[in-house]
């Protein structure tokens, strides 16, 4: 495993990618944001993952103005320090490059940001539902801004159709 | 207490009121009641006192503490287990998120406050509810049968 | 003994009524003294009957398409194997004279119909739980059957071929107890007393009703009287072992001492089973066909060469 510790991560990442990396952010000494084309996410994360040796903490997603903010945050155990790379994708559909083939662990967070984001990780290698209801209703997406709790059951016909449902199948 | 339309006799009361087996049920909780119902089976608190026990199996039941706001997943299997349980049965909703879904009221997946599922006797109320309240509870909730 | 006194005898004392007594005494003994051992006050003295008359009034719930018959019958028969067994123990030791030559085959016999009570039921039961904890006491049974059948022929040859517990209750009283009698008997003990948690389920060795990782092993599915009778044949069973055991090595269990001697085992059950954590079922095989089959071929060829 590759660690830095003469050379300053986000100077290498930017020194690899020259055309991706698209701005940098230093919040703290510790804390760094770079934002990169979304085209070389994979590229990226395995720079980050694989040469410098960095470890996934998580994935997160936000909805802004601009469009769908997807966020990757490494952490530099041996350095104290934390550098997310920040990719935005237009928003009707958003999609972007799955990085589960490099980092095994993206695998459940990716499912996850796909069940409630609705964000597709083309290259995926088991995109099924993960976090919501086998019944819920495909399409609909309950972090998006435009989600307003349509769902679930709030009527007592559809409750009552659960329990017949069960009474009919027996559970004895 | 569902026992389906049969009154429970003297002796048969004072039975389950001395020895009232438990099955704990996780109805999509975040967990915290679940440590606080762990910490009243410890021996801090002693609950075999009262004959109270955890048994694994919902048959063996005699009460149901139920954990949780009722979630679209917990939902067929709550009431699958409600059906499972032998009667007379009585069950104790812990918590705010079981008494009334508490701070996830409206959110996404959340279907009701447990009574709008299966009938309760007792609710306790607590984020979570400390062992005591927890005790009390049950104590309340076996005072009710006789 | 005419029929009235049989029926007295079976049921009454010293058989069912008289058995269960005892036995759930123990039971609660068991649980105060490991409440104590753990700074706990415990259940009081009428938890057990408590149980048992709770679960008598609760609703019997059978599995939809599970055998009926089986499935109801199993505790039953369990239980009616262990009254029997029960009421030839103890008349052994009240009333020496009134047992007949191969009734200490025909208890060990029928002591295997409880964990068969089990094991059918628990098969019967529909729930791949069940049929684990089947599966596992089957396995368990086939451990320590062998190691203990060997201690007890052992104390027959030592004896000179008493096979009724009657006569070796005579032999006792009139030559010592069985465990002062030698060094093979010494072994036959140790072996009964690693046999009876084994048998009981209790201790190290409660594998078929794993509580946390079978949910309750083959009594998953049952419910109300099928499961109290479960309990009341273990209740039972916790009587009968130890009162074996007494009988066979320590002379007659219906003297003072004998109070002591069953007090004791019990609180050296109860030790054993808190201080020790569950065995594996691999474990607990290789542990009987291993050291426990090893020390009573050594007992039985040292009662055979006159030690």
């Amino acid at each position: 495993m590759n660690t830095v510790n003469n050379v300053d991560p986000v100077k290498a990442l930017k020194a690899r990618l020259p055309a991706g990396v698209q701005d940098v952010l230093e919040r703290s000494a510790a804390r760094t944001y770079v934002s990169i084309d979304p085209a070389v996410v994979k590229d990226a994360a395995a720079f980050v993952f694989g040469e410098l040796g960095a470890r996934l903490i998580i994935i997160t997603a936000l909805e802004t103005r601009a469009g769908m903010e997807i966020l990757y945050h490494f952490s530099f155990d041996r350095l104290g320090r934390i550098v997310t790379l920040r990719a935005v994708v237009p928003m009707p559909e958003p999609q972007i490059d799955s990085i589960t083939p490099i980092v095994g662990g993206a695998e459940y967070i990716e499912r996850e940001i796909m069940d409630l984001f609705g964000v597709k990780f083309v290259g995926h290698p088991n995109p099924v539902r993960f976090l919501l209801a086998d019944d819920w209703p495909d399409g609909v997406y309950p972090y998006r801004k435009e989600y307003h709790g349509q769902y679930p059951y709030r009527t007592e016909e559809q409750l009552q159709q659960v329990r017949d449902d069960i009474r009919r199948k027996g559970t004895k | 207490m569902d026992i389906y339309g049969k009154q429970p006799g003297k002796l048969a009361r004072w039975g389950l009121k001395k020895s009232p087996w438990a099955f704990h049920l996780n109805a999509g909780s975040c967990n915290n009641c679940d440590i606080e119902i762990l910490d009243v089976l410890t021996p801090k608190y002693d609950v075999e006192r009262f004959g109270i026990t955890l048994i694994g199996s919902p048959r063996h039941a005699d009460v149901l503490l139920v954990t949780g706001v009722v979630t679209m997943q917990t939902l067929p299997r709550v009431l699958r287990v409600y059906e499972q349980v032998a009667r007379p049965c009585l069950v104790i909703a812990i918590g705010t998120c079981a008494s009334s879904t508490g701070i996830f009221d409206g959110s996404y997946h959340v279907v009701g406050p447990l009574d709008k599922i299966i009938p309760v006797d007792v609710y306790v109320p607590g984020c979570p509810p400390k062992p005591e309240a927890i005790i009390d509870g049950v104590v309340k909730c076996l005072a009710k049968l006789s | 003994m005419s029929w009235l006194m049989l029926i007295v005898a079976v049921i009454v004392f010293p058989g069912f009524l008289f058995t269960a007594a005892v036995g759930l005494f123990s039971s609660w003994f068991d649980r105060k003294l490991s409440a104590r051992l753990q700074w706990r006050v415990g259940p009081p003295w009428y938890q057990p009957i408590a149980d048992v008359v709770k679960l008598m009034s609760k609703e019997t719930i059978v599995i939809e398409g599970a055998p009926r018959f089986t499935f109801l019958s199993a505790p039953f028969i369990g239980l009616a194997a262990v009254v029997v067994v029960s009421t030839i123990l103890w008349m052994a030791s009240i009333r020496p004279e009134t047992g007949f030559v191969g009734d200490l085959i025909v208890v060990l016999y029928l002591l295997y119909v409880p964990s068969l009570a089990m094991i059918v039921g628990g098969s019967a039961s529909r729930n791949p739980y069940a049929a684990l904890g089947a599966s596992r006491e089957m396995k368990l049974m086939l451990a320590y059957e062998v190691a203990f059948l060997i201690a007890v022929f052992t104390l027959v040859i030592k004896n000179g071929g008493i096979l009724s517990l009657g006569g070796m209750v005579a032999y006792q009283q009139s030559g010592g107890p069985m465990i002062a009698q030698g060094l093979s008997c010494i072994i036959a003990f140790i072996v009964s007393l690693v046999y009876v948690p084994a048998k009981l389920g209790i201790g190290p060795f409660d594998i078929a009703e794993a509580e946390c990782e079978l949910i309750a092993g083959p009594f998953t599915e049952y419910s109300g009287p099928p499961l109290a009778a479960f309990k009341l044949t273990k209740a039972m069973l916790s009587c009968i072992l130890p009162v074996m055991v007494i009988t066979l090595f320590l002379s007659s269990a219906w003297t003072p001492w004998a109070i002591l001697w069953y007090a004791l085992i019990l609180v050296v059950l109860a030790l054993i089973k808190n201080t020790n954590p569950r065995l594996r079922i691999d474990q607990a095989l290789r542990f009987f066909w291993g050291p426990m089959l090893i020390l009573s071929l050594v007992g039985i060829v040292l009662a055979a060469i006159g030690l």
